[in-house]
């Protein structure tokens, strides 16, 4: 399944045209950051280079490399791919560490406690739950699948 | 007009004001917002952890409104992004039906592609009517000059969307903005994203990439933001003070939910919009609305 996503992503056809590159703002701030070089170390098999790269946790994934893209590749999908295969090899970044335990849990990325249900009942709205024990189940079922 | 409400993991606990206002003007236009409780995360966070996972998520959520025969409505761009990415890419039947084994174990019977996802705005826009939207238009605010900024996700990717509105001139907001007699204005680096994404991840880029809209914005001399999003109004709201500090910059610009703008110009009180939660007074504002 993940080379099956990956191949819809279209990496294949990049050309090295580096327009993903130019109108990235965050390459425009840091010119370190270059989709099309990171697109291209996957392309030569230089894959554990990206993955532990720090550059692809720079990505704001505001899509517009992908909607500049000539060849249609989804290049923000990709590197956000690359994302999940960084994290499946142990380079996993502290926040998300974090933001998986609270998932977990809660079913969402912010933890709810007593705290925030006492402020939104005194704002007028309703509580909502502090455990959503489906999420768990959802990760165990899915994330075996290759 | 019963929907299916979107309300993610943001809103709730990070975005009362914006909470707030929907539910107001939806009220008073008579779009009902169903609350859903089995709802989880959209799966945003999780395409970071395992792309498959987040599909499922995904999918999950979708399912449970096409179950309930409810279109979804939602006001955060991400989640709108991220639910709509997933449609696409569970057009594709060998990813579909991966998924829908995943959702059977889950206790849910499929997911069939049948449920329409859409921001409040975007709602608005299309399906609403901005000529129904403008009869109720009871109190102008011909006074205020916004910068909008629409978020990366509102429309992108727009082949998720649609093609919904132009990512290199977006208007959709603007329109929506103009309709309650307030100006909007373009600006140098409208389409510039919030950084709010990798603010945990690389700071020094997120804050730099939120610096340079409030600081545009700012020598303008706009009345306010407004925007659609809670992660950009953490970012431009919530971080304005740590943003200037880092930056060597001092930012005084309110940050208005264009639920709050649109709430105004149809006599909704200021209790009944969240006001009391913008960090970024807005007194200059309700000072000019006093005087029209």
């Amino acid at each position: 399944m993940y080379n099956y996503l990956l191949d819809k992503e279209r990496l294949r056809y990049c050309y090295q045209c580096g327009k993903c590159s130019s109108g990235c703002d965050v390459n425009r701030l840091d010119g370190s950051f270059q989709p099309h070089r990171l697109l291209h170390l996957i392309s030569i098999g230089a894959i554990d280079k990206v993955l532990k790269s720090a550059d692809i946790w720079k990505c704001t994934t505001c899509f517009t490399c992908s909607e500049r893209c000539p060849q249609g590749i989804r290049v923000t999908d990709i590197l956000w791919n690359m994302r999940a295969m960084a994290v499946k090899s142990g380079h996993i970044p502290e926040l998300l560490v974090h933001q998986r335990e609270v998932l977990l849990k809660a079913g969402r990325l912010y933890s709810v406690g007593p705290i925030d249900n006492k402020k939104r009942g005194k704002a007028g709205l309703n509580a909502i739950p502090e455990e959503h024990p489906v999420i768990a189940k959802i990760f165990e079922i899915s994330e075996v699948e290759d | 007009m019963r929907y299916a409400f979107y309300i993610g993991c943001t809103i709730p606990v990070k975005a009362l004001k914006y909470e707030i206002s929907t539910r107001s003007l939806t009220g008073s236009l008579g779009i009902e917002l169903i609350d859903i409780p089995e709802f989880s995360c959209c799966g945003y966070p999780v395409r970071s952890m395992d792309f498959f996972t987040s599909l499922v998520m995904s999918a999950r959520n979708l399912a449970i409104a096409e179950k309930k025969g409810l279109d979804i409505i939602g006001i955060c761009t991400g989640c709108m992004a991220i639910l709509s990415e997933a449609k696409e890419y569970l057009e594709d039947p060998i990813i579909r039906n991966k998924v829908n084994k995943k959702l059977k174990a889950l206790g849910i019977k499929e997911y069939t592609g049948s449920v329409k996802v859409k921001h409040l705005a975007r709602f608005l826009y299309e399906d609403y009517g901005f000529d129904r939207l403008r009869e109720r238009i009871i109190k102008p605010l011909n006074s205020l000059e916004f910068g909008v900024h629409y978020g990366c996700h509102y429309m992108k990717p727009t082949s998720a969307y649609g093609h919904f509105d132009d990512p290199s001139n977006p208007a959709t907001l603007d329109e929506l903005i103009n309709l309650t007699g307030a100006t909007t204005i373009d600006y140098p680096n409208k389409n510039l994203c919030c950084g709010f994404t990798i603010m945990g991840h690389a700071e020094e880029l997120g804050l730099r990439l939120a610096a340079e809209k409030l600081e545009c914005l700012s020598n303008i001399g706009v009345d306010a933001m407004a925007l659609a999003c809670p992660s950009c109004c953490i970012a431009y709201e919530n971080n304005q003070k740590v943003v200037g500090k880092r930056t060597g910059k001092e930012f005084d610009l309110p940050v208005l939910y264009f639920t709050q703008i649109v709430g105004l110009s149809i006599g909704l009180e200021e209790e009944k919009l969240g006001f009391e939660f913008n960090r970024i007074k807005v007194d200059r504002i309700a000072k000019k609305l006093a005087r029209d």
